[in-house]
């Protein structure tokens, strides 16, 4: 868990009592973007203003409705965040003629999906990180292109089947690592997070407004539609993918990478994919021991060195 | 020319229902359009899809205005205007519901000019087998339009749902061959309308509306959080409801399960759920500690509404 001493959020009862984005979006029922979503908005307030790229989340403001309380811009599918360098600009010339004050000043938020932000979005994303945009990069990762029906996109991960691998071994590829791609490149600050885990998130998202300069959030978000599982699972299987190590809490300051937590044992990961639709051909009609032990070693290959560091 | 469109819910599968009904068509030697109309697939959100066929070319695009056959797999569906069930209704227009009630009932309400039949299905259908309406309203539909043979339907469903294995096959076969059966009565009510032409057709009454600047005329939004002004709660097929007696107070961890914003707390900690807009995705009950938050069918919690008895879950 992030160091809570300065946190305002101690313990899960200090979560909010009622959240900020209003009801009435479009999102499908049990939406785990929009849980991880609604969560952080709690922490980033109203002046916040999101640049979105085209996904699921363009239809959360569909004129004449917005569920923001503040201001929402919609850009095409690879230049969120060259819309974002664009409204940032505008807040630092209306800063430097006093148009505004700092209190007026807004937070700048890419909202993308993983489609936009693995696919044809990186190439604004890295001119942005370029020029130390002062600008905080939210990625709900659905792992494939939701809104459209759920294809295959940069962050699939393995085995998974989806639109367009719906043969009977799933995508043959592997998950492309956002976060290492971030991390690399020097970030203000980044970080993992899931709805499932909101004192995590929320620590998280305050520690993202304390810093400035390119920050990204990256957020796995269960997808009752795209992954094939009743919406009431959707907690469920974030707390299994934390659990099973196959998605660490983690995040990067100042150089260094470390995890908020250690899944202590972890589950085996099959106990993540098997109620998922998706990975539901590595159980049925038999048991796939080759891809599953395939992704078991994958996820062991991760932990090793920090479980390592932990031991010593 | 046949014009058939599928009313239904995001999960219902009414684009496999159109795709069916399309197939099938086109192995009866029709030529065929079938899509489902482009957006957001959204489950439980009001969606639509259409099929048309006709022995000759079609040069019709988009949607369809003028339908021969309205097929409704979810009644509840009629009172969102948004979802646009009822459009270009007309005397020779068939309305298929899948409805408890009876079809006069529904002539009555609507004032439905053409004739009205309900799916049967209903009844012998658990609320879990959502899945299979799609399947149900295409074999249905087919029958009704009379044209198709069950041979052709049933090969139709063989060559759609193949990617879902031979066991779902299998399954759907048995539903539709129950459906097909029993739609037999009214064979071939549906009728082929004419070609639309468009020397027959008849300009709205238009309204002109000035030239505006951008700063009135764009879509720009000026209220905050004005999204709740949309009823997400008609989605819901199952309510979540709150045994207060059970209920811990711990109300932190169903606020942070909700994630429509749809339960906020008072301020002694008592969770209340936002009917308005609950999606009825059912996190607060899968995750409330003490089991405190129990599952009713939305149909029954309103029949309760309407007796004036009290909603309770049974846990
Ligand atoms: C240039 C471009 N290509 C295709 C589309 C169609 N499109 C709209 S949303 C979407 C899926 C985006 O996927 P992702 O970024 O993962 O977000 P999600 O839909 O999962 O929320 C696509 C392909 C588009 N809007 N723009
Ligand atoms: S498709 Fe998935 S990510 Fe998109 S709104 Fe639905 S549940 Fe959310």
């Amino acid at each position: 868990m992030p160091d809570a001493g300065a946190s305002r959020f101690r313990r899960m009862r200090d979560l909010p009592s009622s959240h900020m984005l209003g009801a009435g979006t479009a999102m499908c029922a049990g939406c785990g973007g929009l849980a991880a979503l609604t969560e952080a908005y709690d922490v980033l307030g109203e002046n916040t203003v999101f640049v979105n790229a085209a996904g699921c989340m363009s239809l959360m403001s569909v004129y004449p409705f917005t569920p923001f309380r503040g201001s929402w811009l919609y850009t095409a599918m690879a230049s969120a965040p060259a819309g974002a360098q664009g409204v940032r600009d505008a807040l630092d010339v209306l800063r430097a003629r006093g148009r505004i004050t700092v209190q007026e000043d807004l937070q700048v938020v890419v909202l993308t999906g993983d489609g936009a932000a693995g696919g044809m979005g990186l190439s604004a994303t890295s001119g942005a990180i370029d020029r130390g945009l002062d600008f905080i990069y939210f990625c709900y990762d659905n792992e494939g292109y939701g809104n459209t029906g759920q294809q295959t996109s940069a962050l699939t991960p393995h085995a998974a089947a989806t639109a367009t691998d719906a043969g009977n071994s799933g995508f043959p590829g592997w998950k492309k690592d956002l976060f290492a791609l971030w991390a690399a490149n020097k970030p203000a600050y980044a970080a993992t997070i899931i709805g499932g885990e909101p004192l995590d998130l929320v620590r998280k998202i305050e520690k993202a407004r304390s810093f400035s300069g390119p920050r990204m959030i990256l957020a796995l978000s269960p997808c009752p539609t795209g992954w094939g599982y009743d919406p009431k699972l959707s907690i469920e299987i974030a707390h299994l993918a934390v659990k099973t190590g196959i998605w660490p809490l983690k995040e990067y300051i100042d150089g260094r990478v470390s995890h908020t937590r250690m899944p202590h044992p972890r589950l085996p990961v099959e106990e993540y994919l098997k109620p998922q639709g998706r990975f539901a051909h590595l159980f049925e009609p038999r048991r796939n021991e080759a891809a599953l032990r395939e992704i078991q070693a994958g996820v062991d290959a991760y932990w090793a060195p920090w479980e390592a560091q932990r031991e010593a | 020319m046949y014009r058939i469109r599928f009313h239904g819910r995001g999960g219902q599968g009414m684009k496999t229902a159109s795709r069916i009904l399309g197939e099938a068509f086109f192995l009866e030697g029709f030529e065929v359009q079938d899509a489902q109309r482009y957006g957001a697939e959204r489950r439980g959100a009001p969606i639509f899809a259409y099929v048309r066929a006709a022995k000759e070319a079609i040069h019709e695009r988009g949607v369809i205005a003028r339908p021969g056959l309205i097929v409704v797999a979810d009644d509840t569906l009629v009172a969102i205007a948004a979802a646009g069930v009822m459009q270009g209704l007309n005397e020779d227009c068939v309305v298929l519901i899948d409805s408890a009630e009876s079809a006069a009932a529904w002539a009555e309400r609507l004032n439905l000019p053409g004739p009205v039949i309900i799916l049967p299905a209903h009844d012998t259908r658990e609320a879990g087998e959502a899945a299979f309406v799609g399947v149900e309203c295409a074999a249905a539909a087919a029958c009704l339009a009379g044209v198709i043979s069950q041979a052709y339907l049933e090969e139709a469903i063989r060559r759609e749902l193949a990617p879902m294995g031979d066991e779902v096959v299998a399954q759907n076969l048995g539903i539709a061959a129950d459906a097909y059966a029993k739609m037999e009565p009214y064979a071939g009510i549906v009728r082929a309308d004419g070609t639309l032409s468009a020397r027959a057709y008849k300009p709205p009454d238009w309204v002109d509306l000035p030239l505006e600047g951008v700063s009135l005329a764009g879509p720009a939004i000026y209220g905050g959080v004005n999204s709740e002004l949309t009823n997400t709660g008609l989605w819901r097929t199952m309510r979540p409801v709150i045994d207060l007696e059970r209920c811990n107070k711990c109300s932190w961890v169903c606020v942070s399960s909700c994630p429509d914003s749809a339960i906020q707390a008072r301020a002694d900690g008592t969770p209340e759920i936002d009917l308005d807009h609950c999606k009825g995705c059912m996190l607060c009950v899968a995750q409330c500690p003490p089991h405190a938050i129990g599952a009713v069918p939305e149909t029954e919690a309103l029949a309760r509404e309407k007796a004036g008895e009290p909603v309770c879950a049974a846990n």
